[in-house]
This record gives structure tokens, C-alpha cells and sequence, in this order.
């Protein structure tokens, strides 16, 4: 398909559904309610497709012996286990007591660990980066030691103190920084969108 | 002989291996003693609650402001990685819910945030909330599937005295008096500003959120496109503290304040001595 019936149809949709959001009249609205639920069906295509896709490949994989096979053993283990928990005849699917329960027992326990792990790792990894980029590093480091003193949890006066300037990092360099992130990566797309959208491919040409 | 020297060296490995990970064990073990400890809330050396209430007060007056057998709509859409930072300010903000008589319920647009709902639902009707909260389910689509609940909320299986309240005053978003968003890093409190804000602009929007996503939100409530957030740990214990009726009122564990001032510490330490090693020109650190 060519790359301007694509840009014609993505900006069609994007026109719509911004304009539904503008001016209320009832046969934009049912227009733009019938893409979204377009929308609604492709993610939930996508979802399952990226699930049934990720299954056939570590099968593949668990066949033809190559990569981490414990790995992909333990991935399709806990795909078959959650899925017969949800699936089985008399289950209430995601609300069913046995998946709740994989989830608050095993889940959650399991994804928390791994994430607070990330301590330990980002402190390595700190010290690795003193060694290989050390003005950068130092940068860093100096930043998450000045935030790691003001957030410590002490009572009486230096906690207030401390809590105070924690809250002024967080409301005025902090936020300044990111709010101008935000608004470069808003530019940025959309420029990038705008020439996907109206500059014709070469190919086009 | 060979077989004695390659013995040996196997010997320095595992005892160099042992070093390496030694200082980290150590500290986890040091970090799981601490959680130990108890620390009472009013502690004067140690405390993690923010002495800064005001945005506690912010969810507090916002769930004040909910009529008795108000409906409250929970999207909780937090993840797995970063909902054990929130899960005691979600728990304390639903026991304090519960306590206005306020009738809950439930709906996620993520998968993630589904599993956690299904979990926390499960966790409700245990403990033996009344009325039990109404579970509304997963929509998919994410940010379509939000613009998609606006119109029609209830799922098909939806059934019992608050789907009947729901369906009765509308069946869309509108039909609540108050959306509280337990966000998470796929969909925060910001595609809810962004997408039903415009749409009903009368429907007041709460949020709890990590603490990732507070330079992000904090703009929405300064504008009052929310009504309330909390998105800090510290605001979260603070909350937690400040609705605590007993000990044992099911919210869950609240995190430790000798554990993380321990575990800042020893961040700090590494962080000064990686630091002189650098000043002084040591050998690269391992």
C-alpha cells in the first residue's frame, strides 16, 4: 500500500476523533465511536496475537533445543497454568480465586523482587560508570547523592529541613526539567508526524 | 599435580565469587532484619511520613466530598514492578472509602492492572467489605477503551444492587461521583485528563501514583485537571497514618522507616566510594 493512503487514512481518523472531541454533534460522535471501536478490536487482536506469537516461539525454541530452554519451559509453564486457571470450565476467568491468588501469592511477590533488585544493580552499576565514563558518572551520582540525603526518613527539625528542600527539588528543577523534556519529545513528534504524514515517500515519487 | 593446581584455582573462584557477592547479601539480610523492627509512627529520629499534609487533605476532602452511598469507580491500572511502592495508600484510600459508605467499583484497561484488581477484589470480599464492590473488569483497547467506558461502563455479566445503580444513572463514566486512578508506567492519570477530562469535565478525578510519575501529574493537579494525588511514598504514609483506625485494619504493611534510612545509607556509602576511588585514581571498581 502506498505510504500516502496511509498518511490519507491516518489523518482522516486523527481529524475525526479530534474533532468529535471539539464539537458535539451526534453523527460525528457515532462516527468516531465506531473507529474507536475499531481501535478497541485491533488492540485486543494485537494483545492476543502477541501472546499466541510469543507462545509459538518458545516452543520453537523448547523443540528445536536452541536458546534457554529452562526458560522458555518456565514462560509456557506459567502461560498453560494461568490460562487453565482462567479457562477451565466453572472459572469466573481473570476474577476466578485461584488466578487471584497466582497473582497476589506469585505474581506480585515475584515482579516486586525483581524490581527492588534494581537497587543493587544500579548501585554496581554506578560504580562500573565511575570507571568508564567518569564526568557523566560523576554528574549523576552527585545528583542522586544530594536526593538521597534530602529524602531520608529522620524526624524532628533536620527532617523537616530535609523534607522541605525535597520538596522544592521536586517542584522546581525537577519539574522544570521534565516539563521541558515533555514539551521537546511533543515537538519532536509531532514534526515527525507531520513529515510522515505530508512529505511523499520516495517511492511515491 | 594439574589436577591439584586446577582444584585450587576452582577454590579462588568461588572464594573470589563469594567475595564479590558477599558485601550485597549481606546488605539484603541487613535490609530484612530492619524490616523487622518496629518503628512507632510518632517516632522522634525516624520518620517517613511527610510532615507536608497538604496533599493528604486534597484525597481526603475530595472523598469527603463524595455523597453517602456515592458511587467511587476504581480504575486501578498500576504495575506489577511499581504497585508495592502504592498498594498501602491504595488499600488506606479504600478503607477510607469504605468508611464514608461510599459504594466501589472496579474496572482496569490494562492487563497488569487487571491481575492486581482481581487480587485486591479478591483481598475485599475477604475481609468483608459492604456493600461488596462491584467488578466491572478488564477493557482492552487502553486509551480506546477508556474513550469507550465514557459512553457504557458495564460489562454484560455485570449484575447486582450497584451495576443496577450504575445502569441507572447512565451506564458511562458520568454515572460516578468520583474516579479514583491507581495508575502505573502503561496508563497513568494522565490519559484520564486527557481523554475523559475534556469529555466530563464535572467528573472529579483522584490519583495515586509512584513516585516516577509525579513530575508528570503534579501539573494536572496544580491546574485542578485533578482533584487529588498523591504520588510520593512519603505522602502515601502519611495518608496511610493519618486514616489508621486499628492495627490490624487489612492495609497491609506499610514500609519500613529504619530499613529504607539503612538502605540509603549503604547507597550513599557506595556512592562516596566509588567517588574517592575515582579521586584518588584507583583501579577500576568491580
Amino acid at each position: 500500500m502506498r505510504r500516502t493512503v496511509v498518511a490519507a487514512m491516518a489523518l482522516v481518523t486523527g481529524l475525526l476523533l479530534i474533532l468529535d472531541l471539539l464539537v458535539v454533534n451526534p453523527s460525528l460522535g457515532q462516527a468516531a465511536g465506531a473507529l474507536n471501536e475499531l481501535l478497541v478490536l485491533l488492540a485486543a487482536a494485537a494483545a492476543v496475537g502477541g501472546a499466541v506469537t510469543l507462545g509459538a516461539h518458545h516452543l520453537r525454541e523448547v523443540a528445536a533445543g536452541a536458546g534457554s530452554r529452562a526458560g522458555s519451559m518456565v514462560l509456557l509453564g506459567g502461560m498453560v497454568v494461568v490460562l487453565v486457571a482462567g479457562l477451565r470450565p466453572g472459572s469466573t476467568g481473570s476474577a476466578d480465586p485461584a488466578v487471584a491468588w497466582l497473582v497476589a501469592a506469585l505474581l506480585a511477590p515475584i515482579a516486586a523482587s525483581i524490581f527492588a533488585l534494581t537497587f543493587l544493580f544500579l548501585l554496581g552499576a554506578l560504580r562500573r560508570g565511575f570507571a568508564v565514563r567518569g564526568r557523566e558518572t560523576s554528574v549523576m551520582a552527585a545528583a542522586a547523592a544530594i536526593v538521597i540525603v534530602l529524602l531520608l526518613p529522620l524526624g524532628g527539625a533536620p527532617g523537616d529541613w530535609l523534607a522541605s528542600g525535597a520538596t522544592w527539588v521536586r517542584a522546581v528543577p525537577l519539574a522544570g526539567v521534565f516539563r521541558g523534556l515533555l514539551i521537546g519529545v511533543g515537538v519532536v513528534v509531532a514534526l515527525s508526524a507531520a513529515r510522515f504524514l505530508l512529505l511523499p515517500d520516495r517511492d511515491d515519487d | 599435580m594439574t589436577t591439584d593446581a586446577a582444584g585450587v584455582t576452582d577454590r579462588q573462584a568461588r572464594v573470589a565469587r563469594l567475595r564479590r557477592v558477599a558485601p550485597s547479601v549481606a546488605l539484603l539480610l541487613v535490609l530484612a532484619g530492619a524490616l523487622l523492627i518496629p518503628i512507632a509512627a510518632d517516632d522522634p529520629l525516624l520518620r517517613l511520613a511527610s510532615p507536608e499534609r497538604s496533599r493528604v487533605d486534597g484525597l481526603r476532602a475530595a472523598i469527603g466530598d463524595v455523597p453517602v452511598d456515592g458511587l467511587v469507580l476504581v480504575a486501578l491500572d498500576a504495575d506489577l514492578g511499581t504497585y508495592p511502592e502504592i498498594r498501602a495508600t491504595t488499600r488506606a484510600a479504600l478503607v477510607d472509602l469504605a468508611a464514608h459508605g461510599i459504594r466501589l467499583a472496579f474496572i482496569s484497561f490494562t492487563p497488569e492492572g487487571r491481575a492486581i484488581a482481581a487480587a485486591e477484589l479478591d483481598r475485599l470480599r475477604r475481609t468483608g467489605v459492604t456493600p461488596a464492590p462491584a467488578d466491572l473488569g478488564f477493557v482492552s483497547g487502553s486509551e480506546a477503551g477508556l474513550v469507550r467506558a465514557i459512553a457504557s461502563v458495564l460489562p454484560e455479566s455485570a449484575a447486582g444492587p450497584i451495576a443496577d445503580e450504575i445502569d441507572a444513572r447512565g451506564g458511562g463514566l458520568a454515572a460516578f461521583d468520583l474516579v479514583l486512578v491507581v495508575s502505573g508506567s502503561d496508563l497513568s492519570a494522565r490519559s484520564w485528563v486527557e481523554q475523559v477530562g475534556p469529555r466530563l469535565p464535572e467528573l472529579p478525578l483522584a490519583a495515586i501514583a509512584p513516585t516516577f510519575l509525579e513530575p508528570e501529574l503534579a501539573p494536572y493537579l496544580v491546574s485542578g485537571q485533578l482533584t487529588a494525588l498523591l504520588a510520593t511514598l512519603r505522602e502515601g504514609v502519611t495518608y496511610a497514618e493519618a486514616i489508621a483506625t486499628e492495627p490490624g485494619d487489612e492495609r497491609g504493611p506499610t514500609p519500613g522507616a529504619l530499613a529504607m534510612l539503612i538502605g540509603m545509607l549503604a547507597a550513599l556509602a557506595v556512592l562516596g566510594e566509588a567517588a574517592a576511588r575515582r579521586l584518588t585514581g584507583g583501579g577500576r571498581p568491580v
